[in-house]
Parts: structure tokens; C-alpha cells; sequence
């Protein structure tokens, strides 16, 4: 839990930046020798002075954007397991770092199947559930608000959320539609609005599986954080953040789908701009809520729709870049940085990302345009990337190599740099992985 | 009036297009001619895409317009006036992955370009690849994955392709990370980048 400093008020946001990334840096960790300790705070360092942009010994490479199935699919896990057996993946977990010993921790996305199950999870599908048991995970875009739903939604984002999508998404929450509107909920005679549904069998039900899935979900993130304590106990740092994503993305990936989305910006504008910025103060209040409670300086966010391809710059000008913008100026304000994993290709979009403030944003790129990210983004911000998911699955470990070392030349000199993929892979082989650690290694 | 219809879709407005459409058929004008007028709208608009003037929003409200603007025509045709087609593709997203948006795009830019095209699909395991090529013989196979985990099926598939002797069927893949490393590791003859390349590479082979 990050706890704000009695002079929070008086802080500037890089003031207020220094304060969560400190708060980050000296989280306890219990370590499991000094040499663990030395070289926990080694690497912590480096990729703070990374953060800060400040000089340092080298960049680093980090494999959580692409490794993070890899590390325990080399020892025969499959999708299944990653969905449902949290405890096989210990070992895996912590014997890839001992052998590779990466510059930060690598974590597998802690998945939790049996919860997914107890609530029929349907916006996703996995192995062992409808996927073959090798795979693990894929989203199922579907619309889970129509497109007349967007008034509804732009009224009061919150409620929409659990009385409208919740229920659309899992299976088992259905009476969650029951509830009444809270924000009317002042007189005496209310207390009976509040409390019916909590006195109706289905309602029940649905309160006792919750608690049912409740307490599975506590035994796995039980065995997730004792991986992860254990592997920085072991001397590997985590990168610090939390998955967010845009107010666009959020409505596209989430609610309306791809199709839908892109035709509601022709069908339906004035509703999908109300909507997108009724999320923004909601989404702010989030997500400093969640970057609070986790101790994460960073906020990540998964992009998608937004970019080159996807629409013009007209519309990624109306309707996608001004309230994410709104988002993550409120996030600097207080003082954490917008970590961008920018899927597919940037390149119409780098100038738009230069108008935030210096230090505001980590950008990791895909399939972008390298030369060009160097000229216009990297003396403000943080840039990571972007070794190709599909060298690391099929080319050979000189590929790798050349890649990591064109990339190095590139970025050898600019103030914060991060070695990375573009996409995550389930299949590379050892010896590439070695190449890409040790790239940065001069 | 056509001219006013080929403006309205490539400009993207979706109602004066359907509007100007029942006014055309209302006025008599033979369905044919409509039908051709948004073939040349979509020739347009495939012209911008590759271009990079027009982008993905645009390409699926095209397809929207088309559809809407056939289910007004399509019954006042005096008989099916398909224009002769230029060759058949079989298309389909590879086992293991869900994922439908690019490969519907691809499928939508090839049927208008003139081909017949058998899509399959999502979720499309090697065999039923095979299948659909003996029974339609289709000389282009198109492969689609959005995800990682689609390099393995689609060297399957193009493994199951030359094992049933169908060697002289051409296989394109694409989709969001596929690249010449991954057409090199599928033994693929092409990728395309995106929906007009891959018209382009059908239209080559064909």
C-alpha cells in the first residue's frame, strides 16, 4: 500500500513520482541470502536510474512482454496448467531465474481458473475450459452493451458496469441486475430498496458462490504471491505496475467489441464521445486506487484500437487521443507514469505521445518505426522494445542477436532504454533467451 | 444519380448511400448498374487502403454499406447477375485461434475483387483446410492468425496441404504478428501485411 506523504498537496508531480517510485524501490523483501539482497538492490537501481533516466551502467532487458508463458512452457507446462495449477509453476518459475538470471523478475499472469469456472467467466476462453489443454488463454470479443446502452452508461459508468455488464460476463451474476441505484438511497424507508435483493434466494446464491469463488481466489493468489515474493527474494525486482487500459479501449475491447466500436464512430459519435468522457474522472479515481493499494509507480496500458490502421488521425484526434490524454495528465499529476504497451504500429501516432509531460510515460513499442521513436520520443521518455515475437518463436539465436544489437546501436545512447519484445511468444528456445539477456551486457 | 452513390460510399456516409440506392431503384435503374456502382466504390476505397489513406473503420463500414445496399437490390434481380469470377480461395483463421476481424476484411476485399471465396471460418484445423480445397478446388488458400500460437497450426496446415498432394494450391498467411520469419518457418509461399496485398497475391496467382 503506497501511503502519501504528509505533504502530498505541496508536491509537483515529478516530486509526487519520486515519492511512489521510492515507496516501489524500498518495498520489503524477504530475502533469501545477502548475495540475493546485493543483487536485488543492483538491479532495482538500474532500472530505477532506467525510470529516472538518469545515467547508468547499461539498459536492460526485460522479458515480461514476451517470455512470460515461455519461462514455464520449457519445462513442459501447458495452457492448462497456467490456467488451473498455480503450484506446478513454482519451481519453473524460480529455476528460469536461477539459470538465466534476468535483469527483472519474469511472472506468469496469475489465472484464475477455478474462480472463472464457479462464475461461468464468458469473455474469455481457456485450456482445459473450451481451449485444448496445450493453449491458455483468448478473449471472446462479443457485444456486452448494445449500442442503445450508451446513454445508460454515460449517466453513470459505475452502475452500468455492475448491474449491466457484470452480469453479461459472468454467467452466475445475473441477480446483480437486481440491485437498486445506491446514489438514491437517503430516507428512511430506502433501507427496504437497499435490502430486498439481499433477501432473495437467487440473490443469495449468487452472494454464496461469490464467497465460494471469493476464497478459491484467495487460496491461488495465496501460492501466486508466495512465487513472487520467493523469486525477489531471490534478487529479481518486478517492474512495478498495474494493467489498465484507455477510455476508447475500455468501451471497444470491452463492451461493444471492434465492429462495434469502429461503426459507432460513424453510427453513434455524439454518444461514444458522452461515454468516453464520462469514463475519464471514473477511471482516474480507479486507477490511482489500484496503483495505491499495489504499491505500482506505473500504470500499464494495453493498446489497441487506437492504432495506425485501425482509424485516421481524425478520428484518433476526436475520439480516442483526448481523453486518454485527460487520463494519463491526471495520473502524472499524481505522480504515476503511464507505461505504454502499444500493440501493432505507432507511427502516425509518436507526435501526439510527444505533447505529454517529460518523464510521464514509459513507451514500449511492437512493430513501430525505431529510428523514428528515437527522434521524436526518446529524450522525454522511457523507450522499450522491440525484438519481434516471431524471431524469438522461429528465427535463430544470430537473429536474435543482430536484432538486439541493431537495437542497442540505436538506443545505446539515449537517456532510459529498455530491451523488450513486441508481443509475448510461447515457444523460442533457451539459447535465444540467453542472447536477448545478455544484449544488453556489454 | 450513380455517381452520387459511389460519392456517398466512399465518403462513408452510410445513410445518404442507402437513401440514394432506393431512390435509384425506385427511379428504375437496373440493379445491375447499382451493383456495379459499388464495385467501383470498393475499388476506390481498396485504392486509399493501400495508399494508406483509409483504414480499418472505413473498411468495415464499407462492408456494412455493401451488405445493406445487396439486401435492397438483391430481390429486385431479374436473375443471379454474379460477374464471372476470377479464380476461388479458400480462407479461414488457423486451429487454436478465435480471432475473425482481419480475415473477414481479407474475405470481404477478395469476394468484391471478384473472387469466390469459401471462408471457413475460425478455429480451422488443418484437415478441414484440405476438405474445403478437394471439394471446391481452390488453387489460393488464405491462412489467418491473429495470435503467436498460429505459427505451429499454420506450418500444419501447409504440411497437410502437400501430404494430401495438393502442391499445386498456393498458400498466403497474415495477420498481427506473421512476418517473413513466419512464412519462412511455414513454408508458406507469401504474406500479406494486410487485406489489399493479399488481393494482390490471390490476383497473382489466379
Amino acid at each position: 500500500m503506497f501511503v502519501r506523504p504528509d505533504n502530498w498537496n505541496k508536491m509537483s508531480p515529478l516530486e509526487r513520482r519520486k515519492a511512489r517510485l521510492d515507496a516501489w524501490q524500498s518495498a520489503p523483501v524477504p530475502f533469501a541470502s545477502s548475495e540475493a539482497e546485493a543483487n536485488y538492490k543492483e538491479r532495482i537501481e538500474r532500472l530505477r536510474k532506467i525510470y529516472d533516466m538518469e545515467p547508468h551502467d547499461r539498459p536492460i532487458a526485460d522479458l515480461f512482454m514476451g517470455a512470460n508463458e515461455y519461462i514455464v512452457r520449457r519445462k513442459g507446462i501447458q495452457g492448462k496448467d497456467i490456467i488451473y495449477d498455480h503450484e506446478k509453476l513454482r519451481e519453473p518459475v524460480l529455476e528460469f531465474h536461477r539459470e538465466f538470471q534476468p535483469d527483472v523478475s519474469v511472472a506468469v499472469l496469475p489465472y484464475p481458473g477455478k474462480p472463472w469456472d464457479m462464475l461461468d467467466f464468458k469473455t474469455y476462453i481457456w485450456g482445459g475450459q473450451k481451449l485444448p489443454d496445450n493453449l491458455a488463454i483468448q478473449a471472446v470479443e462479443g457485444e456486452y452493451m448494445r449500442a442503445d446502452e450508451y446513454k445508460d452508461f454515460a449517466a453513470d459508468p459505475t452502475a452500468f458496469w455492475l448491474k449491466q455488464y457484470l452480469p453479461r460476463a459472468y454467467g452466475a451474476l445475473g441477480p446483480l441486475a437486481m440491485l437498486p441505484d445506491f446514489t438514491r438511497i437517503s430516507e428512511s424507508v430506502d433501507t427496504i430498496d437497499l435490502l430486498v435483493p439481499f433477501g432473495l434466494p437467487p440473490f443469495q446464491e449468487m452472494l454464496k458462490r461469490m464467497m465460494d469463488a471469493g476464497n478459491e481466489l484467495m487460496r491461488i493468489l495465496g501460492i501466486v504471491g508466495q512465487t513472487g515474493a520467493m523469486v525477489a527474494g531471490e534478487g529479481f525486482p518486478a517492474m512495478g505496475f498495474n494493467i489498465v487500459k484507455t477510455p476508447f479501449d475500455y468501451l471497444g475491447d470491452t463492451l461493444r467489441g471492434t465492429k462495434g466500436i469502429l461503426m459507432d464512430m460513424y453510427r453513434h459519435p455524439k454518444d461514444l464521445l458522452a461515454a468516453t468522457e464520462a469514463y475519464v474522472p471514473v477511471l482516474i479515481k480507479s486507477i490511482v486506487g489500484a496503483s495505491d493499494r499495489a504499491n505500482a509507480p506505473s500504470a500499464m496500458y494495453v493498446l489497441h484500437k487506437g492504432a495506425d490502421g485501425f482509424m485516421s488521425k481524425e478520428q484518433f484526434e476526436k475520439f480516442y487521443w483526448p481523453t486518454w490524454k485527460q487520463v494519463m495528465l491526471a495520473l502524472y499529476e499524481e505522480g504515476i507514469t503511464s507505461y505504454l504497451f502499444i500493440e501493432g504500429s505507432y507511427n502516425q501516432r509518436l507526435e501526439y505521445l510527444a505533447e505529454m509531460p517529460e518523464k510521464s510515460l514509459v513507451c514500449h513499442f511492437d512493430k513501430s518505426d525505431m529510428k523514428r521513436v528515437k527522434e521524436v520520443l526518446s529524450d522525454k521518455f522511457i523507450i522499450a522494445g522491440n525484438v519481434p515475437a516471431s524471431l524469438m518463436a522461429t528465427g535463430t539465436t544470430d537473429d536474435v542477436r543482430a536484432c538486439c544489437a541493431s537495437l542497442m546501436d540505436l538506443f545505446g545512447d539515449v537517456p532510459g532504454y529498455i530491451m523488450a519484445h513486441g508481443c509475448y511468444f510461447e515457444n523460442s528456445t533457451d539459447e535465444k533467451i540467453c542472447a536477448f539477456i545478455d544484449s544488453v551486457k556489454k | 444519380m450513380t455517381q452520387e452513390l459511389i460519392e456517398a460510399i466512399t465518403d462513408m456516409r452510410e445513410e445518404d448511400a442507402l437513401e440514394i440506392t432506393k431512390q435509384l431503384l425506385d427511379n428504375g435503374t437496373d440493379p445491375v448498374v447499382i451493383l456495379d456502382a459499388c464495385r467501383e466504390s470498393m475499388t476506390i476505397i481498396g485504392k486509399r487502403f493501400e495508399d494508406g489513406d483509409c483504414f480499418i473503420s472505413e473498411l468495415i463500414l464499407a462492408g456494412e454499406m455493401l451488405s445493406e445496399i445487396s439486401a435492397e437490390v438483391k430481390p429486385r434481380l431479374q436473375q443471379d447477375s454474379d460477374a464471372k469470377k476470377i479464380g476461388k480461395v479458400v480462407l479461414g483463421t488457423v486451429q487454436g485461434d478465435i480471432h475473425d476481424i482481419a480475415k473477414d476484411i481479407v474475405g470481404f476485399m477478395l469476394d468484391i475483387n471478384g473472387f469466390d471465396v469459401t471462408d471457413l471460418g475460425v478455429d480451422v484445423s488443418p484437415a478441414k483446410f484440405v476438405e474445403a480445397v478437394q471439394q471446391t478446388g481452390a488453387k489460393v488458400v488464405g491462412l489467418s492468425g491473429f495470435l503467436t500460437l498460429a505459427f505451429d497450426p499454420m506450418k500444419f496446415t501447409v504440411e497437410a496441404l502437400k501430404n494430401a498432394g495438393l502442391t499445386d494450391v498456393k498458400v498466403m498467411i497474415g495477420g498481427g504478428q506473421i512476418d517473413e520469419n513466419i512464412r519462412q518457418y511455414t513454408g508458406a509461399d507469401a504474406y500479406g501485411k494486410d487485406a489489399m496485398a493479399a488481393v494482390a497475391l490471390a490476383k497473382s496467382w489466379s
